[in-house]
């Protein structure tokens, strides 16, 4: 323990060199843009910035804090246009419009903001912490999922899905399993036949998850935006407030501390992820917040959820990088190739021969994030100047970024088309009222749950005990069970207490 | 073989000439990564770009740009159909879409549909267990699966088909068992399937040669065989080949760029110039050995040749090992 | 009525992706389960829904007037143009294009969509291809200009 304190120490010493906190600066800013601009993630800010760091010399120490940076800024970016703009940055910020963006409608953007950046610094604390605390015991419980416990984690993930069945089950319902039939576009990953792709090579590796929320979110919104100018609905208010109060706070409080944790545990599975990891939390919140809430029209939990779970995931999936070589996701990935070009092979060893990188990097994760709340509370201020824009500027703005963030990733206008034909549907759906976070959340899950499945069936040859063969699978199971019954039993038993307290107030 | 050595000698010698004249460089050089960024592809592409950029054989930096799908089938059908002339646009291939190609999933183009340019690196199999497996070399894994074919577990990579799978078949195959009849899971990635063999969900792995080293140093795994010709260099030299243990299975992996059709002949001796340059130097060794490649270099005319080569013998393979009965 | 006629397209869907469903055969699979499966109990359950959507009785779908409609029609294909055009024309045309309509649905006069069109193409191209190294399709027209 002591030695993990002496070597944090080291890596604080690493960091925090003057050129070094210059470098992470510049990284968080870089980020933070990187991660508002819809479309455009940590992976191209990294990748963006890669050959940058290589061909400017810098030392091997240097160039990771400037990647950690990026990801980090990006992780903090994607809220940003999510609450502002109804368009998530990126995939983990898909759930924080949710509640994001009919509180910045109510003139809240600078609370929902303020709070999301201030849960966005407790995901990532709780998860760094995690990394130096227990990084080697993290990287059993990821090798110990298989394709059973994976299969199990969809199914509760699911079930968490209860939250957010809006005023139809229908239509919730259909919204589930039409994003869960598109996942299922593209070559099937595990008999190599060719699903719903008609012949198109474009659709052989399935919809790309940015096709869709550029489509559900940003051209939709677009039409929704034209409807609404004409309504003559005032679509902003303001209050000028900018930041959370206490009561906020308080009530914020919990649900950040257990989003942060669920967010780690999860983003440490490689392959899980800061959507999945967001999206089961922001449910599951919801459900607990029993009678008493406003989730979905503007509730402070509801930004507090994801953002501080898909932080403290993006963190937990560089456990399996450092511990494991494996990538934990596409931005780990690209980060493993930066680490090859300095001939450091990420991997068990890596903690006991690369010991000034390592605690480099993670004292640079909490350096990081202490430069990104400073910077951006104050640049709340300026993110709010975004609703000033004129709607007349601001929605072409939006379609032709979207665009290009869809364009930098897939070089092809065929995505560009999906994207907007998924758009046009996607605004049909929403002037319907079929609830959009189903359907995020079916297409996210959809193929791991299949894939999983069916891998998990094969390597035990048709034996269906396998799915509830191990420890961690039990408990998942137990978990989705709590989480189809629970908020039922809670609600009894708070009516059962209520009905009680009656009673004794008018025996009293 | 004297054709081939008088084809090789001619191809150097008109990329000699080529490169004598002086042609300019090529405008807006590009390399397209068939896939998101951060995989092969991608590497592939980074290589080229910080290579040609540190030998200052281009004036304009390369920019690399990404085109996924089907395994590379986006983008060779893009570049053929859409930007065939582009002299400054080089794409990245690996050989893995040479057994795509050959089983017809690029859909109506052939491999002689596009000017394959240079290879810049070569990747083997391997075959990988965990650490403490009750199979200890190549021969028990292959005894093993041929007693009871249900009781061995492969994984790897990639869907039924594809060129992870291909190389269980083949291990498979020299087992004596039909691979219809061997047991194997598709992962979604390498690193998934790696992660899945440590964790002992399958009990072997048929993975890449560069993607080991640093888990060969953790301990956690133990690699069997490597499938290549002869045995590596370096840190794999301790490492046995499937030929040495007595099983005919290699399996070489090629990485490289091919050029639109309808470039002309004066950019394309120009970029197979460039890379014949730029492979003879120290620092190119260096930079490729830092991505995990091992040597390998084919360019114009010969590396032409082997492509269709190659894409025959996926052809053969691919109808024994029953992926093309239908 | 919306509802109706949704959940009778998505019966349709659902029905013709079954049928599409039926060809999903694995040359050979070591799978118990196979790549069949899934869609077809996800499709199956969609058929269901699709039926329940139908028989519920409550709509809440507000549709905007008929006028509107077509606007908001009209500024779809606007985007669908610009998609399609994304790399024939070039980026910085094609944003001009697309944005000159769209800022007039919203409001703008002539003067500012124009101003604006010009600004956000030849801005977000400075912004993306320049300075975040994002390459932006130039269009042939503008290849030998912007080099």
């Amino acid at each position: 323990m002591d030695g993990t304190f002496s070597l944090l120490m080291q890596g604080f010493a690493v960091a925090g060199t003057p050129e070094n906190l210059m470098i992470a600066l510049i990284g968080c800013f870089l980020g933070t843009v990187v991660g508002l601009l819809p479309g455009l993630g940590p992976i191209n800010g990294v990748a963006i910035l890669l050959p940058i760091a290589f061909a400017m010399k810098l030392p091997p120490e240097s160039a990771l804090i400037l990647l950690c940076a990026v990801y980090a800024g990006c992780e903090y970016g994607g809220r940003i246009s999510a609450i502002l703009l109804n368009v998530p940055g990126d995939a983990g910020a898909v759930m924080t419009t949710m509640d994001g963006y009919p509180m910045a409608k109510k003139g809240l953007a600078g609370p929902a903001l303020s709070m999301s950046a201030v849960a966005s610094f407790c995901g990532a604390l709780v998860a760094t912490t995690g990394i130096v605390l227990f990084a080697p015991i993290l990287a059993e419980w990821a090798i110990a999922f298989g394709p059973a416990e994976y299969f199990v984690l969809m199914v509760l993930a699911l079930c968490c899905l209860g939250g957010l069945v809006g005023d139809s089950l229908p239509k919730a319902a259909i919204a589930c399993l039409v994003g869960l039939l598109l996942s299922t576009v593209g070559i099937d990953s595990n008999s190599g036949v060719y699903r719903y792709t008609f012949d198109a090579l474009h659709l052989q590796d399935g919809i790309p998850f940015i096709v869709i929320v550029i489509g559900l979110f940003a051209v939709s919104e677009v039409m929704l935006m034209l409807q609404h100018a004409h309504s003559g609905v005032e679509p902003m208010a303001i209050t000028g407030r900018l930041m959370f109060n206490m009561k906020e706070f308080m009530l914020a409080k919990w649900t950040m501390l257990r989003c942060s944790l669920a967010g780690f545990f999860i983003g440490v599975l490689p392959g899980a992820g800061a959507t999945i990891a967001s999206a089961m939390c922001y449910a599951s919140e919801r459900r607990m917040a029993g009678k008493d809430h406003d989730f979905g029209n503007g509730d402070i939990r509801g930004v507090a959820a994801p953002e501080a779970a898909n932080n403290s995931s993006a963190n937990g999936s560089l456990v399996p990088m450092l511990t494991l070589g494996v990538p934990g996701s596409g931005t780990t990935a690209v980060m493993i190739g930066a680490l090859t070009l300095y001939n450091i092979t990420p991997g068990p060893t890596l903690f006991q021969e690369q010991p000034v990188i390592v605690w480099g990097l993670i004292a640079s994760l909490f350096i990081a994030n202490v430069m990104l709340l400073a910077l951006n509370i104050p640049l709340i201020r300026v993110f709010v100047k975004f609703l000033s824009i004129p709607t007349w500027l601001l929605v072409p703005g939006v379609a032709a970024i979207s665009m290009v963030g869809v364009y930098a990733v897939h070089g092809n206008t065929f995505d560009l088309i999906l994207g907007t034909v998924i758009g046009g549907i996607g605004y049909l759906l929403r002037v319907m009222n079929f609830p959009i976070a189903p359907f995020i959340l079916g297409f996210v899950l959809g193929d791991m749950m299949e894939q999983n499945l069916r891998r998990a069936l094969s390597i035990s040859d048709g034996e269906v005990g396998v799915l509830f063969a191990s420890p961690i699978s039990i408990g998942l199971w137990v978990g989705a069970l709590a989480m189809l019954i629970g908020p039922r039993l809670f609600r009894l038993i708070e009516q059962r207490r209520h009905a009680a307290a009656e009673a004794a107030g008018t025996a009293g | 073989m004297l054709k081939k050595t008088f084809v090789a000698a001619a191809a150097a010698l008109a990329a000699t000439f080529a490169a004598g004249v002086a042609h300019a460089a090529p405008e807006k050089p590009e390399c397209i990564a068939p896939a998101k960024p951060g995989g092969g592809f991608d590497l592939t592409c980074k290589l080229a770009q910080s290579a040609l950029q540190d030998a200052k054989l281009l004036d304009a930096p390369m920019r690399v740009t990404y085109m996924p799908g089907g395994i590379g089938a986006v983008a060779y059908n893009t570049v053929i159909a859409n930007r065939p002339a582009e002299g400054g646009t080089i794409v990245a291939y690996s050989g893995g879409s040479f057994l795509n190609l050959a089983i017809g999933k690029f859909g109506k183009y052939t491999e002689d549909d596009v000017r394959w340019l240079a290879a810049i690196g070569a990747d083997y199999g391997a075959i990988i267990v965990r650490a403490d497996s009750p199979f200890q070399s190549l021969k028990d894994l292959i005894e093993a699966t041929r007693k009871d074919p249900g009781k061995v577990v492969f994984g790897a990579g990639g869907s039924v088909g594809s060129q992870d799978w291909m190389k269980s078949a083949l291990i498979a195959r020299e087992a004596g068992v039909d691979p219809k009849s061997m047991r194997y899971v598709a992962f979604e990635g390498g690193g998934e399937a790696i992660t899945a063999l440590m964790g002992g969900h399958v009990q072997a792995y048929s993975g890449d040669a560069s993607e080991i080293l640093g888990h060969m140093k953790g301990g956690r795994i133990k690699v069997l065989a490597i499938l290549a010709q002869e045995r590596l260099k370096g840190e794999l030299a301790d490492i046995p080949t499937a030929i040495e243990q007595g099983y005919n299975v290699d399996w070489t992996i090629t990485r490289g760029f091919y050029m639109g059709p309808k470039v002309s002949d004066a950019d394309y001796q120009w970029w197979v110039g460039a890379f014949e340059k730029l492979q003879a130097t120290p620092e190119f060794d260096k930079l490729r050995t830092e991505r995990g490649l091992f040597p390998y270099k084919l360019t114009g005319a010969e590396l032409t040749e082997n492509v269709k080569k190659e894409v025959a013998r996926y052809k053969v393979l691919a109808t024994e090992l029953g992926l093309t009965a239908q | 009525m919306s509802e109706r006629i949704f959940g009778g397209i998505l019966l349709i869907v659902s029905i013709a992706g079954i049928w599409i469903a039926r060809g999903f055969e694995a040359p050979f699979s070591y799978e118990p389960v196979g790549p069949r499966a899934f869609p077809m109990l996800i499709l199956a359950l969609l058929g269901i829904s699709a039926i329940a959507l139908m028989l519920e009785r409550k709509s809440d779908t507000a549709w905007a007037s008929p006028a509107v409609l077509k606007r908001i029609g009209l500024l779809f294909l606007v985007v669908l143009a610009y998609a399609w055009l994304f790399d024939k024309l070039g980026f910085i045309l094609a944003t001009v294009l697309m944005v000159i309509p769209a800022a007039r649905f919203f409001g703008a006069n002539w003067t500012q969509a124009a101003a604006g069109g010009v600004g956000l193409g030849a801005g977000l191209f400075i912004l993306f291809d320049r300075l975040l190294d994002v390459a932006l399709p130039t269009g042939l027209w503008l290849g030998n200009i912007l080099g």
